[in-house]
């Protein structure tokens, strides 16, 4: 415990969410969120359609505008941060470019708006492996191909932070793979990455820790691992194998929402 | 392609230096310029402009011994504007259409999130894109406006003779390039307020085909003064100023547009700022 003064310059989490709240015409979508997201780990935001995971992404991003609650990135608010694509990249939803411009020109466009140089574009195409495409137009890229863009996009500036809404929806097993990979690897290379999925094998596999929503509110903060123990039946739990307890995911889950049976109305 | 391909080590990941405006317009720039439709509403943009002249000054120069003292009149005293008013009546389409796209076809595919991504500040966002614009549209019509008033004088020297010397021609001339710049900034504008392309380039038909016809309907000198105080009206300053067909001066257009570039670029800059996206 000698070393605890090296710990007293602690920074401020890679994302912090402070009581955001945000309603729709009077219908309540995220309801006093507050979380933190760790860099070095790929962090988990789980919970059904219509749950709010997509609203409190935009809340952090700044896209959208809460009504009570900050979110912060690194202690600021995005909208303050300087080249804000270098600190944080983001994948919202695939083929949200447009139609008609090339790959190339998509991610040219936006590394101009941070000051990146041209040679960043060519980096990151290849990394996802669109470079052979890179000059077609985008509008005739399938999902897959779509995905990897969006990726190349959020990648572009070499942030810290990652945050994926829903990446592996409608890819076929090689591409969800290859986010899956990915993620991993940004997370080893010390970036905070929040990946957001109904899903909950996926989750199972890829999540360190899970951030789990239902109806906008925050169900649960801990560790899959942990996660996974408390809310699982112990006979069960105790008598499955430990390479085998991601599966128990999706049990776990159910029984921490049972009580709220709106998710069935829904 | 493999994940385990670099990220970090790539040493030229760092903003070359701190961003700024510059950096949004360079960036709208290679937006603006890596798209078809926008060589299409520019190449529209020159051919019927050229087209309009011609057909304009062709037609009254022939027609000329037939039409009457007063017409005739009209023809001399604002030779400059029938070379170049017809020929921005009828282009300004292309130009309407092309504002309108450059924002609401962000809004229609989702890039806007990108962009504002790019620029959380948002007004600076769009402000980059009304500088793409406004250059680009701005110089491309003043090299069609001179070459339509070349020709266009051209055709009718044996009535009516005007240099592109004379301070009228050259106001004449510039406010050719002015009035498209300002109609696209107008598009721009609306299209940032409604979002969706179809209805961007309705209502902005509408208000340059339409709305001065309407409201010119109210009878007396009213409606021939809000008429005039339309955007369309406004292609008075590209006219000689003694037309006695025009309410108002060259200058009062100028002023006029200006006016509605400001009403409805501050409402559009003012919900950039406050609305979700
Ligand atoms: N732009 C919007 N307008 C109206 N309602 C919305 C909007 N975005 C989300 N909602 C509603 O907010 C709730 C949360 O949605 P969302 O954040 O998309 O959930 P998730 O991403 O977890 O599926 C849902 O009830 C959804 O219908
Ligand atoms: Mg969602």
């Amino acid at each position: 415990m000698t070393t605890a003064n090296t710990h007293t310059f602690d920074a401020a989490p890679a994302i912090e969410a402070r009581g955001l709240t945000k309603s729709y015409g009077g219908r309540t979508a995220v309801a006093d969120l507050s979380f933190a997201v760790h860099a070095g780990r790929v962090t988990g935001f789980l919970g059904p359609n219509g749950a709010g995971k997509s609203t409190t992404m935009r809340l952090l991003l700044g896209l959208e505008r809460p009504e009570a609650g900050e979110a912060l990135i690194e202690g600021r608010p995005y909208a303050a941060l300087i080249a804000p694509m270098t600190r944080v990249g983001a994948l919202l939803d695939a083929k949200a470019f447009h139609k008609g411009r090339s790959a190339r020109g998509h991610l040219l466009a936006l590394a101009r708006s941070q000051a990146l140089p041209d040679a960043r574009v060519d980096a990151v195409l290849d990394l996802v492996g669109l470079s052979s495409v890179a000059r077609k137009r985008a509008g005739g890229f399938s999902l897959g191909m779509a995905q990897r863009l969006g990726i190349a996009a959020a990648l572009l500036g070499d942030p810290r932070i990652v945050l994926l809404d829903e990446p592996v929806n409608g890819l076929d097993p090689q591409g969800i793979l290859w986010i899956r990979t990915l993620m991993k690897q940004l997370a080893a290379e010390g970036r905070a990455v929040l990946v957001s999925s109904h899903l909950m094998n996926e989750m199972a596999v890829t999540a360190d820790h899970l951030l789990v929503i239902g109806q906008g509110r925050l169900l649960a903060d801990c560790p899959t691992a942990e996660f996974i123990e408390r809310h699982t039946d112990p006979a069960v739990y105790a008598a499955t194998p430990q390479v085998a307890r991601p599966a128990l995911l999706e049990e776990a889950f159910m029984r921490l929402t049972a009580g709220a049976a709106e998710y069935s109305a829904h | 392609m493999s994940t385990a391909a670099l990220l970090r080590t790539d040493s030229a990941v760092r903003p070359t230096h701190r961003p700024g405006f510059t950096d949004l317009v360079r960036s709208e720039w290679t937006k603006f310029t890596s798209l078809r439709s926008t060589w299409w509403s520019l190449g529209v943009m020159t051919v019927v402009s050229l087209g309009f002249t011609v057909a304009a000054t062709a037609t009254y120069t022939h027609d000329y011994p037939h039409l009457d003292a007063a017409t005739q009149s009209q023809f001399r005293t604002d030779t400059v504007g029938l070379i170049l008013q017809p020929a921005a009546q009828f282009a300004q389409l292309a130009v309407c259409v092309l504002g309108v796209l450059l924002i609401a076809s962000e809004y229609s595919t989702g890039m806007i999130r990108a962009t504002m991504l790019a620029a959380p500040r948002r007004t600076s966002a769009l402000l980059a894109k009304a500088a793409t614009l406004a250059a680009a549209v701005f110089v491309l019509s003043e090299v069609v406006a001179v070459a339509c008033f070349l020709i266009g004088s051209r055709i009718v020297r044996a009535h009516s003779v005007v240099s592109i010397t004379d301070p009228t021609s050259l106001h004449a001339v510039l406010g050719f390039g002015a009035y498209m710049t300002l109609i696209g900034l107008v598009a721009l504008s609306l299209g940032t307020l409604l979002r969706h392309p179809a209805a961007g380039i309705s209502m902005v038909l509408a208000m340059q085909f339409v709305l001065a016809g309407v409201v010119g309907m109210i009878p007396g000198s009213v409606g021939k003064h809000l008429a005039g105080a339309m955007p369309s009206g406004a292609t008075v300053i590209m006219g000689s100023g003694h037309n006695a067909s025009n309410v108002y001066s060259p200058a009062q257009g100028l002023l006029i547009l200006l006016g509605w570039v400001a009403v409805l670029g501050a409402s559009a800059l003012h919900t950039v700022k406050k609305r979700d996206v």
